[in-house]
């Protein structure tokens, strides 16, 4: 196990906190920590692409960033929607 | 080790800190837009890591995904911080 896969490992166990910080937080609010976590999850598949040498998890992590994206901004566009009024 | 081994090591140190300190500042802060702000902080830790791929990787594929991946990190951030922050303060408004 080298380096990029101990990173990986740190980056993979904040995960944690921010998931549990997601759950406990109320509706419009939670999504920071989602996105906190979607930058999280994008780092740690580029450090095992290139800890492993294996080129798909980089491809993962380009995929992953502009689908964390077009999530984010949907939900937060529904938020806005149909806020109460 | 190489001098290029060491330059990697150390940006994916930095790296890998600065969003450790994201997750921190996320998790500790008490208000949303507190939280937004370290949340928006995160670039730093893309970019180091990135460099540690092109350093040590060279001119390849994984170092244009790399460099991909952050660019469209780096543009989108800001529009999502901007976005949330939006959202969360009209969310506020209509509750009071």
């Amino acid at each position: 196990m080298n380096g990029w896969l101990w990173g990986a490992t740190v980056l993979v166990a904040a995960f944690v906190p921010l998931a549990v910080l997601c759950a406990r937080l109320p509706a419009p609010e939670g999504i920071v920590a989602v996105e906190a976590a979607g930058v999280d999850a994008v780092l740690a598949l580029l450090l095992i692409a290139q800890g492993t040498n294996r080129q798909p998890f980089g491809d993962l992590a380009l995929v992953l960033a502009v689908v964390s994206f077009i999530g984010a901004i949907a939900y937060l566009r529904f938020v806005e929607a149909f806020r109460e009024e | 080790m190489s001098v290029r081994d060491v330059v990697a090591w150390v940006l994916v140190g930095v790296g890998v800190g600065a969003q450790v300190f994201v997750c921190l500042g996320v998790l500790l802060m008490r208000d949303a837009l507190d939280r937004l702000h370290y949340a928006g902080a995160s670039t730093l830790g893309v970019v180091c890591v990135c460099a540690a791929v092109i350093v040590a990787a060279g001119p390849s594929l994984i170092g244009l995904k790399a460099i991909l991946t952050t660019a469209f990190l780096a543009v989108s951030g800001p529009v999502l911080t901007h976005a949330t922050a939006r959202a969360i303060h009209l969310h506020r408004a209509a509750r009071e």
